[in-house]
């Protein structure tokens, strides 16, 4: 064993004592203090954050199954911000619908410790417990509204999803036990031992990969996306699509970029054909949506479809991409669902026809205005993240000589133009719909909205320094 | 007397097949979670069998951590599905057909 340097895993107990002292708050103090759940939640994140930011674990991973070195921390801190900006959504959102208690609050920080969990396990164990940390309190604040059917509905198609992917995520782990006898990741992608540990390595890759799948709704398995995103809370929503997808698709780098080359050519026509599909079949069905959450759940879609091309690149300057295009999808994903959250028809509806956000810019300017940047950003227009992020990922398949790839991708940017032009244009160019448009928008939500539009045209700007810490980040996997 | 490693994976693989078969066609909610709960344990079984192969206990621990998340996964589960059948009376999965399009 290496040294026990608990400094390094703060981060995972400043969360674990934040969400324990939330729970218990909500338990032993009457009438569940809102102001004072809401404040201890963030400050846990916000604490943890710093733990992340400051304290640099090395590059030896504690206990050879969590890496504290600067991929994790990276990652670490993205989750907080992601999370931080989902509790300012919430803040207003859950007092009106009536679901911010402890459990709420406490969920959304243990989510986030799942998320940590993910990315930063280099132990198969230390990732199956991540991926189900960060399902099961995704299952629970999906279905927080007990007397909403679309939530409680939304909540059982994504748990059903859920646990047939632990199951996959569970018995490729097996296979990849049996076929490399460890548990190790670093060690069990590099080694093949016999004839037979080909099958079974190529067996339970595959079976992770589907679970991996499920969570990142890549194109076979996406079915569930548009319904969860539609049915669950927004904030949560929010979350769910940033959070939770680039914790495992943080995991899923790793995977990656630890494989051996004998797995990594066989690995290859798999992501290929995964990218492709992903690619055209997310633009082509969000372009018949009438629902902006269903909308931005399709090219939600599409995004990870980007992002699976990125990684296709990584044995290049892939890994840089992908990551810098996470970091702008944290901002732009989270800013489109957060603005859609401070909007409601009543206390206990959301906005979600398109026809009903006609006319949004003139009633709602502010909502309308972070909207626009964030559905540019993600549409890819200059001068966005969104923008610099795709460029990247563009430029390193090119470098990588997947022509055919970059050809579909392109198809699939221009296709999803269209989709976002669509929801802008109702916005600003047809005027104001009969329904009354109530915006839960106080303080925090104003803070989140700052800050995100800052971030998204900032790092569309100057990504430089951005672009200079991830790729000291992404030299820190290499063992 | 050992069994040999091929056995138990051949009923391991052949349990996680039997388990997702069953998750992915019935429509009874509770048939689902019980198909679940198999492929969990299939895992379980390739876990302790390979564990048997390689002489490492790593695999057995790893079991003893499936078990307890699908009990957790179960608990939470059950709670939905309960207050689900509590407001539409049913467990049928293709009755949850509201949010579509």
């Amino acid at each position: 064993m290496t040294d026990l340097s608990w400094t390094s895993v703060f981060f995972q107990l400043l969360l674990a004592a934040g969400g324990i002292i939330v729970f218990s708050v909500g338990a032993f103090v009457n009438n569940k203090p809102r102001n004072l759940l809401f404040s201890l939640a963030i400050s846990a994140v916000l604490f943890a954050a710093g733990a992340a930011i400051l304290i640099d674990g090395g590059r030896t991973p504690f206990f050879h199954m969590l890496d504290v070195g600067d991929y994790a921390r990276f990652f670490n801190v993205l989750f907080a911000l992601v999370a931080v900006f989902a509790l300012f959504f919430s803040h207003e959102h859950a007092g009106l619908r009536q679901v911010a208690g402890d459990e709420f609050y406490g969920l959304m920080i243990l989510a986030v410790l799942g998320m940590s969990l993910v990315a930063g396990a280099t132990h198969w164990l230390v990732f199956f417990l991540g991926f189900e940390m960060l399902s099961l309190s995704f299952y629970i604040l999906i279905a927080m509204r007990r007397d909403d059917p679309a939530g409680s509905e939304a909540a059982l198609k994504y748990l059903i999803m859920g646990m047939v992917s632990s199951g996959f995520l569970a018995f490729g782990i097996a296979m990849f036990y049996a076929a490399t006898g460890t548990i190790d990741m670093p060690i069990g992608l590099t080694a093949i031992k016999q004839p037979w540990s080909a099958t079974g390595m190529l067996l339970s890759l595959g079976l992770i990969l589907t679970a991996v799948g499920f969570k990142i709704s890549l194109v076979p398995f996406h079915l569930w996306t548009p319904d969860v995103y539609q049915g669950a809370p927004t904030p949560i929503t929010a979350f769910l699509t940033t959070g939770s997808k680039i914790a495992v698709f943080a995991g899923l780098l790793r995977i990656l970029m630890l494989s051996s080359n004998w797995l990594w050519t066989r690995t290859v026509p798999v992501l290929w054909t995964l990218a492709a599909a992903t690619l055209l079949i997310g633009s082509i069905t969000a372009l018949s949506q009438t629902r902006l959450k269903r909308l931005l759940a399709y090219s939600s879609v599409a995004q990870m479809g980007y992002a699976v091309m990125g990684a296709l690149a990584i044995r290049e300057d892939g890994g840089l991409s992908v990551i810098f295009y996470f970091a702008a999808y944290a901002l732009m994903d989270m800013g489109a669902f957060g603005a859609i959250a401070t909007l409601c028809t009543s206390p206990d509806s959301d906005l979600d026809e398109l026809e009903s956000y006609r006319g949004l810019g003139y009633s709602h300017p502010w909502q309308a205005a972070l909207l626009t940047v964030c559905l540019l950003s993600l549409a890819g227009l200059p001068p966005t993240a969104g923008f610099i992020g795709k460029f990247m990922v563009f430029r390193s398949v090119l470098q990588a000589g997947y022509t055919v790839l970059a050809v579909i991708g392109i198809a699939s940017a221009i296709l999803s133009l269209f989709v976002y032009l669509k929801v802008i244009v109702v916005m600003f160019m047809k005027p104001t719909t009969d329904t009354v448009i109530t915006s839960g928008f106080g303080p925090a939500a104003r803070v989140a909205f700052a800050v995100i539009l800052c971030g998204v045209l900032w790092a569309g700007v100057f990504p430089s320094p951005l672009q200079m810490l991830i790729s000291r980040v992404i030299t820190s996997i290499s063992i | 007397m050992t069994i040999p490693f091929s056995h138990m994976l051949f009923i391991a693989i052949l349990l996680f097949g039997m388990g997702a078969a069953c998750a992915m066609t019935r429509k009874n909610l509770f048939m689902i979670l019980i198909g679940v709960e198999i492929m969990l344990n299939a895992a379980g079984i390739g876990f302790v069998a390979a564990s048997m192969r390689w002489m490492d206990m790593n695999g057995q621990v790893m079991t003893l951590f499936v078990m307890t998340v699908a009990a957790a996964e179960v608990a939470v589960a059950l709670a939905l599905i309960v207050c689900i059948r509590r407001r539409t009376g049913s467990t049928n999965a293709d009755r949850f057909n509201l949010l579509k399009g």
